[in-house]
Parts: structure tokens; sequence; C-alpha cells
């Protein structure tokens, strides 16, 4: 690690972690703005967990505690708000370092290794999702070091990570797929791993959640059955608030499969790129998950540098920029018109949830289109060649 | 929302006199003294029918057989029934007693309070009133509550229907400490007695449909959503067990509210017919919708309980209703219908400011008054209710400012505790009158005040904040009970505490009880027992953010907000008392409702641009445009297939037809 990655690291914490104790009023703001804060990575209902827990009161049984038991466990393990800050300022300063990892184990490359990780670092999107505390943070650690290790080749360790990840946030258990490809051998090795470790923690969550089993729908089936409707960055929310009642269940299985629906087909096609396709089905899981964030697409982003040798091919570069301008900038002016002025009403924001799908949408087609490019251009950029696929 | 349409157009007709020819006739609960229905019903004992006051007159005449020809006409009955029911043959007994109690309040208001207490026969336990040998025999208490009460295994009823506002501050505690009247809307809860708690909550549902078609109003909107089974609150106060007629079963305690409910005549109406008496003698004679849902504050409570002796068991009913009303503006609508200023010399100016014939100040209350019950009620009371062994009862509560007069056919009688007994059956009043109005009894100190209010202004989120104030010397203990719908996502590690007396949460509340809400299950459930030391205020607040709701699941009203029923507050010490908060308006944020269609195609729109382009990307090939638009040039296309295939059968007929004409 040398001085300029250090200083990255260093960042990190610092900004934070200052971010979070000078101004503790921004974490309550941030985690009450649906841009940043869901049902199921708000930062309050882990607190709200927390007390619960440590006053005896049903923690599952309803209620808006939909985070996972040992997740709770963890928190409740800390009494100081510094802490607790200092711990996400951490988590986070780990991805940027392992992004730095990333960037150093692709040693051909042209970009300086520590380039990701200061995008992590002044990404804004990725700033204020730590510092609402958002419990996404954890799990985007989680699956960094899966990929990270992957690329190490430490098998052991990317499924543990890969496990730990879904077993926070369900969706990443899709990303063993592309992680396979990324393993070049111990293949089962890695699944029975994977399976063990995520038996474990569910095994042991059903121990400390008083041998109940009531914690699997307020944590995976809230995420599932698009339960919880509330306002977010998503597809769904509006399209259940407004769909008539029994058309509901179709949909629902509608939308989760379209959750799972590219993960094989990208891992298959690009099987010779499997960084690529990892960083492919992460950006569709971010696209369609249920409960999206701000923090998602920050993360997401951040791998954006890891192609520089495709941005020549890019189509789409200034409209998705564009894009992304426009939801981080309208989309708290509009919920703010809906909800708190009454000026606007919920169309505004739905059509800001329409605008970040397809901003995520344009990335993720310019990235598969220019990867194509570069496939059939044989890694030697001939940007002038016009091609169309037939 | 049926009743409640039904009920509005109730009031509309009443309050512009619609008359006989009108399309909203039908609707039209008809007043209790008009109903001819019931009539019958009542002249088992009265021999003729008293619907008009000339029939009472005339019966009046000869008062004096009345006992001896409703004794004959009862026993003949009994000995009809063939059983006996009551020993004494001299009078009619029946377990029925009414008392109307008329308090003055400070600022020209007046509290009347008509009490009725009734008990049924003896119930044989374990003797279902379905089976065919079985029948029953009632008498005071009312056969359309009997075998609901039955069918649902309840032993206990609690039912009220209250609206308006109690002004805790200048009029003192609720009537019977509060534990008669309920929160704003419908209140219900009952103890019912099952073998499993889904078996409860089963008997529980058919208790509220049977009661919303006897009482007229949406009860039957109570289900799993707005039930909730109370820990520490709604006990009984007396220490009596409740009686349990198998023991294999197990007694449960449910209760729900609902805030949005609006109480009118056509709930009082099915309340009178539960009377013996039917609103047609006795003090109930004086109930009247328009002045009893004209007042400030109403409350129509009943109260139900098994009372079990060794193996005979008996109903115990209570019914009540309360209301608050000025009178001074019941005066004057009822000498003056439609309001128009006071001439002067009416006018009454408070001195100590500047007065002339063209200045005058109103004094904020009328220091002398003089009106007679039946300016207040429309009408006199009819009677004794004739068929109790205790006479009706008109009980006065004033300071010595007042003087009460009963008036008996124009002669007037006073009595040392201003508390008369109507015994005979003519046509009574009551005269008030005092030269201190101001001077009234006092009332009992109220233990606690309690306020609730919602905080925070966003449609996404808010909190609630309960102001406890003990104006008391001693430290008050009590249960705070409320129950929040499922949408009110409640975050209960954001409880605060402001106290100016430096009160910590652990020194206010003793210990909590706490149920999170289930989406459209379950109620949020929250009980704390507080104590507050004496002369403190005590702010406990905590915030919940909101949930949407489905497109179907908004009232059609959905702007106008949601009902948050009232919280209860029973105290324990050093009084055992009961007060509800207001009710609240939560405002949720709503949908375009006109979206569906819209939104359905939008949003597959987005997914099929995203997954098609994609797909299409990944299942093509690439090629240079040049060998795209060969390849396209080379493929013939299906229309140029088809032309030259048709083109071919052409020339081939041709062909044969020259063939044919070479032959």
């Amino acid at each position: 690690m040398n001085l300029r990655e250090a200083q990255v690291v260093i960042a990190c914490v610092a900004s934070r972690f200052g971010a979070s104790t000078v101004f503790p009023i921004l974490q309550h703001q941030l985690d009450k703005s649906v841009e940043f804060s869901t049902p199921v990575t708000s930062y309050r209902s882990l607190q709200e967990g927390v007390f619960l827990l440590r006053n005896d009161f049903p923690l599952y049984s309803g209620g808006v505690v939909h985070h996972a038991p040992l997740l709770v466990a963890l928190m409740s393990a800390f009494n100081n708000e510094n802490m607790v800050s200092l711990l996400y300022a951490c988590a986070d300063a780990l991805v940027a370092y392992q992004l730095i990892a990333m960037a150093r184990s692709f040693n051909n490359s042209s970009l300086p290794s520590w380039v990701p990780g200061a995008l992590y670092v002044i990404n804004p999107l990725v700033l204020l999702s730590s510092v609402s505390k958002s419990s996404i943070v954890f799990s985007n650690l989680a699956i960094s070091t899966a990929l990270l290790t992957a690329l190490q080749g430490n098998w052991v360790c990317s499924a543990v990570s890969i496990a730990v990840a879904s077993y926070l946030s369900l969706y990443p258990l899709t990303l063993l797929v592309p992680l396979l490809a990324l393993l070049r051998d111990h293949k089962l090795k890695t699944v029975s791993t994977t399976a063990v470790t995520l038996v474990t923690l569910l095994l042991s969550s059903y121990k400390i959640n008083d041998g109940s089993w009531n914690y699997l729908f307020s944590t995976y089936g809230v995420i599932i059955t698009f339960s919880k409707i509330i306002p977010n960055l998503g597809l769904w929310w509006y399209f259940f608030v407004e769909l008539f009642e029994m058309f509901i269940p179709f949909f629902k299985a509608v939308f989760n499969l379209f959750v799972v629906s590219c993960i094989i087909p990208f891992s298959l096609r690009f099987h010779k790129q499997p960084f690529y396709a990892f960083v492919l089905c992460l950006c569709w899981i971010t696209l369609t998950k249920s409960y999206p964030t701000l923090g998602d697409g920050g993360f997401l982003l951040s791998f954006i540098p890891f192609f520089k040798p495709l941005y020549g091919y890019f189509r789409y570069s200034v409209i998705s920029a564009l894009l992304f301008i426009h939801v981080t900038v309208l989309s708290p002016i509009f919920y703010h018109l809906w909800v708190d002025l009454g000026s606007g009403n919920s169309n505004f924001f739905y059509a800001i949830s329409l605008v970040y799908a397809l901003g995520l949408a344009t990335v993720l087609v310019d990235l598969v289109w220019a990867m194509l490019r570069i496939e059939y251009d044989k890694g030697k950029p001939n940007l002038n060649l016009k091609l169309t696929p037939i | 929302m049926r009743f409640e349409s039904l009920c509005v157009w109730a009031f509309a007709a009443f309050a512009f006199g619609v008359g006989g020819n009108s399309i909203d006739d039908e609707l039209i609960i008809p007043d209790e003294t008009e109903s001819a229905g019931s009539g019958d019903q009542t002249c088992s004992i009265f021999g003729t029918s008293a619907s008009s006051q000339e029939n009472i007159e005339m019966e009046q005449l000869n008062t004096s057989s009345i006992e001896e020809n409703v004794n004959a006409r009862t026993s003949s009955e009994i000995e009809n029934a063939g059983i006996v029911l009551f020993e004494n043959n001299s009078i009619v007994r029946y377990p029925f007693d009414e008392e109307l109690t008329l308090k003055p309040l400070p600022r020209n208001f007046m509290l009347a309070s008509f009490a009725f207490q009734m008990q049924s026969n003896n119930l044989t336990v374990g003797k279902s009133e379905v089976s065919h040998d079985a029948y029953r025999h009632y008498t005071v208490f009312p056969k359309s509550l009997s075998p609901i009460l039955e069918y649902s295994q309840t032993r206990e009823l609690h039912l009220r229907f209250t609206h308006g506002r109690w002004d805790a501050e200048s009029w003192g505690q609720l009537p019977h400490n509060g534990t008669k009247s309920g929160g704003s809307g419908v209140e219900l809860w009952a103890v019912i007695e099952a073998a499993s708690r889904d078996e409860a909550f089963e008997n529980w549902i058919m208790l509220t449909n049977s009661l919303s078609g006897l009482f007229c109003s949406s009860i039957n909107f109570i289900n799993m959503e707005k039930t909730t089974y109370p820990v520490h609150s709604f006990q009984s106060s007396d220490q009596q067990p409740i009686p349990i007629f198998d023991t294999s079963k197990k007694a449960y305690l449910l209760r729900a509210a609902l805030a949005n409910e609006p109480i009118c005549t056509e709930n009082l109406t099915p309340f009178l017919k539960l009377l013996p008496t039917r609103g047609r003698s006795g003090i109930s004679s004086l109930l009247d919708g328009h002045k009893v849902f004209d007042s400030n504050w109403h409350s129509l409570s009943m109260d139900v309980e098994t009372v079990c002796d060794g193996d005979t068991c008996q109903y115990h009913m209570d019914a009540n209703i309360e209301m608050v009303f000025n009178v001074q503006n019941s005066l004057a609508r009822a000498e003056n219908p439609i309001p128009k200023p006071l001439g002067d010399a009416e006018l009454q100016c408070d001195e100590s400011k500047p007065h002339n014939a063209w200045e005058c100040f109103p004094l904020p209350q009328s220091k002398h008054i003089k009106f007679r019950l039946s300016e207040l009620f429309g009408k006199k009371v009819v009677g004794s209710n004739l068929i109790s062994e205790n006479p009706s009862k008109v009980c006065a509560q004033v300071s010595d400012s007042w003087t009460v007069y009963l008036d008996i056919g124009d002669s007037l009688f006073s009595t040392d505790d201003n508390c008369f007994a109507i015994r005979d059956n003519e046509l009574h009043d009551l005269h008030f009158q005092s030269d201190d109005t101001a001077h009234v009894v006092k009332s009992d100190d109220v233990p606690l005040f309690v306020s609730r209010s919602l905080t925070g202004y966003g449609q996404d989120g808010g909190g609630l904040r309960a102001v406890f104030r003990n104006p008391n010397n001693v430290t008050v203990d009590a249960i705070y009970f409320e129950s929040l719908p499922w949408y009110m996502r409640l975050y209960l590690s954001s409880l605060e505490i402001e106290s100016e007396d430096g009160l910590e949460i652990g020194d206010v509340i003793k210990s909590t009880f706490y149920l999170p809400a289930i989406d459209r299950q379950r109620p949020t459930h929250l009980e704390f027992n507080i104590s507050i030391p004496a002369h403190t205020t005590v702010a406990l607040s905590y915030q919940f953010s909101k949930a949407l709701l489905k497109y179907a699941e908004y009232p059609p009203d959905a702007n106008h907000g949601f009902e948050i029923e009232s919280a209860l507050i029973t105290v324990l010490r050093p009084i055992r008392s009961e007060m509800r908060t207001a009710t609240l308006l939560l405002s949720l944020s709503t949908p375009d409702f006109s979206m569906p269609y819209n939104v359905i195609i939008l949003t597959s729109t987005v997914m099929g641009l995203a997954f098609g382009t994609l797909f299409n990307l990944m299942v093509k090939k690439l090629v240079t445009v040049e060998e795209a638009d060969r390849k396209a040039a080379a493929k013939r296309s299906i229309k140029a297939q088809l032309i030259e295939y048709l083109a071919r059968l052409k020339t081939n007929g041709n062909k044969t037809n020259q063939e044919k004409k070479r032959q």
C-alpha cells in the first residue's frame, strides 16, 4: 500500500466519520430520505431492532425491523453512537481499499491503482449513503470482499463473503453465478462452502431469535413479496399501489423473475471476462432489486473506472450522465413537492424512479455494447468501424 | 360507509323537515315518538297504546285504577305462561331502575345523565337458547340482545357511542369517573369465552356483525386490523371473577374502536328500543335525537355483565345516556329557531366595562337564569316507568344558589335534596331558577389531564406527543393504552420524555407492553404503566413513518385523512378513573388515482426496454453496417418471394391455356 493509497483510505474514514460526528442531523435527514433509506436498510429501523432486542420485545413479530438478526445483535454490542459512526466509516474505507486492491490485481491496466478508491471516496452518492448509516454498506463490503478474494483466487473467503452478503440482503446470492466463472477451479467446493456458511448463518439467527423462524419473512419475505409499499427508486412501488388486487401475485412473480433473468445470460455470454460479467450482474440487480437506494447506484458506478479501455465505445455516456444528474437533483425536490408541500403529486416522484431505471439501463446497455465491440475488434480499438447487431 | 350516508340523510331530513313526498323518505328512521311499530309491545302493561299525549291524559283520569289494572293483566299473563315470576302478587316488580341527574356546570352548561339498570331472568347454564325444547322468558332485559350474547359466548359487553369534547379543565371529572364514556366514535370491548384465541376472534366478529345490525352503525367494519387484546387496560373494576360456563375454556378480552363513526339519531333509536319503556314513559321519554345530538358532548353507553351466584346466572345491564349542552343556546334555539340578535332589554352587559344604550360587552355567562326542563328537552317527562318497584327518579345536583321545583299539573313541589320520585302517570316538569349560575356544585378533581397531538409536517412520517399533567398533591399511577393502525410504522426507540423537573423515562414509565403492528393484520398495541409525580407535567413523544396503502384501500375521501382512535388512560391511584384523549387526523400521502393503466404501461415499457435491448445485444452477432446491408439486400423479402411465385403461377397458367387452345 503506497502513500497515495493510504491517503485515500484515511480520507475515506475521515470524511465519513467527520460528517457523521460534526453534522449528526445529516444522518437523521438522510435516513428519512427515500433515496438513501428503505425499510430494509434504514438505520432507524436497525436502531429500533437494537432497542427491541435490549428490552426483550418481539423483534420480528410485525413492526419495522427488517434487518438480519445477526446484524441487529452486532449493532446492539455498540453503546456509543460515535463507535457506530466509526464502524460505518471503517466498513466504507475497507470497500475503498478493496477497490484499490482490485485495481492493483489488474496490473496491466493503465489506471493508477488508487484512482477507483479515490473515486469511490469522493462519490457523493456513496458518501451520503454511508453517512445515512444505511446497512447497504455492509452488504456492499461483503460483495466487494467476495469479488476481491475471488480475483486473488481465495475461494473460501470468497464463498463465505458472498454468503454473508446474501444473508444480509438476499439478492447477492445470485452473484454466486458470475463468481463461479471468476474462480477458475474449486467450483463445487465454493458452492458448498457458500451453502454451508449460509445455513450456519441462518441457523445461528434462528438460535439468536429465540428459536423462531419468523425472522425469515421479516427479512427476506419482505424483499421477495414487495410488501412494504413505501416510495423508493424501484420500479415496483407505484405499480403495486395502482395495480388491481387480482393481478398482484402474477406481477410479483414477474418482478422476481426479472431480477434473476439476466444473471445466467450475462455469466454465459461473458464467461471469458468474469469480472466484467460480475459487474454486469451487480448492475442488473441494482436496476431490478426490490428496495434500491442511490447507495447501490454509487457502489456500482465505482466499478466503471475499471473499464477504461471501453470508454471509447460508449454511445450514451452523455445521456446516462445527464439522467443520473437529473435523478439526484430532481428526486429530493419532487418528493418534497409531493409529500411535504402537496403541490406535486405522486407521479412526479414516480417519473424520477423511471428516469433512474433508464439511467441504469443505459449504463448497462453501453457496457454490454462496448464489450461486444472490443471483442469484435479483438482488443485493438477501431472506433471508426460502424457495427450493428443482426 | 352505507350507514354513514344513511345517517347524514336522516340528519338532513330532520333538519330541513323533509315532507312526506320526498324521495328520501324511506331513508328516515322515524322519531321514537312517532314509531308505532313497538307500540303494542309496550301495551302489555298499559292496556292501550300510549302513543299520543291525549291517550295518556285520558288515562290519568283513572290513575287510581291503573295499578290494579296492570296487576291483573300481568298476573293473567303469568298464568298463561305457566310459570311464576314473582312471589309478591300485590304490585308488579321488575328489576329495572332509572334515574335522571341534572347538574349545572360552569358557564351555563348543564350535564344531563340518564341511567338505566336492568337485570335478566335467570339463565340456565349449559342449556342453549337455540335448542327446540328450550324457551326463554324475557321481562325487562332486551330480547334482541340476549341471543347475541349467547351465540357469541359473550360474558361481558361494553359499547360506547361518544361524540364531542369533554372540557375537563372547567367541567371537572367525567361522569362515573369516565368509566361510562368512550373515545370519539364507537368503542366496543367484550369478554368472550372460547377455547382458543382464534375461536374468540370468530365469536367477536359474530358479535360485532350482530351489534352492527342492532345499533344501525358500522361496527361490522371491525376486523383483525382494528382488534386488540388489552393486557392491563379495560379490566373490570370490581374484583368479581368472570364466570366461565365451560371450564375447559378461557375468557378473552377483545377491544376495538371506530374513531370515524358519526353518532346520530339512528343509533339512539335502537338504543331506546332496548329499554323496557321504549322511550315512551319514564325519564327516557325526554330523549329525542334532536336534543341529544345538539349537545356539546354526548355519550351513549351500554354495559352488560354476567353475574353468577352459584349456578344461577343473570345478565346485568347498565345503559347510560349523558350529554352536556349549553343551556342558553338550547333555550334560544327552542324559543327562536332562526337566530337573531337579542333585543337591548335582554342583553346582559358586563358592568365592570363601559355600558350604555350603544355599548355593551356581553357577560360570558348570564348570572340569573330561570328555565324549565321541558324548554330544554322540548317535552315533559311522561310519568313513571310503571314497571319497576322503584319509581323513576329525577335529581338535580345544584348548589344553594339554585332552586329546583317539580311541576305536576301546575302544582310545584320541592325537596331537601332536590331529588324527586316520579310515581304516577302524569306529565312532570322541572323548574330551575338561579341568581348566581356560576355557583355550581364542585365537580370531583381530575386526577390527570392528558392531551395527545400529532407532530411533524410531512405525509411520510411524524410523531405522537402525549402531555400528562398531574395537578394533585399525590403521585398518580395510570395505564396508558394506545392502539394505532398498521400504516403508522412506530419507532419505539425514538421514545423521548420532556419534563421540566428533569424526569427520566424510567422515572415515569414503569413498564411497557408493546406488540408491533403487522401489515393488514394487527394494529400496534402499546400499554405504558406510568407514574406521574405530584404537580408535574410530562410529555412523551415518539416517531413513526407512514406506509402507502394500495389503490383500493384508500377511502373515497382519501385526502381527508385517517382518524386515529383516542388513547385511553386508566388512573389506578389515587382514585380509579378513566379518560380518553381526542382522536387525531392522520394524513397519508396518496397516489394519483387516475393512473393505473398509465403506470402499468410506463413501468412495463421501461422494463421491456432494458431487457429487450440487452437480450438483443447478447443473442445477436455484431457485423459491420455494410455487411448487414449486403445481407439484407441478398435476403429476398417474403413479399418479393410471393410476387415471384404468383408471377410464375400466372405464366404456368397461360401456358396450359395455350396448350388447351392448340388441342
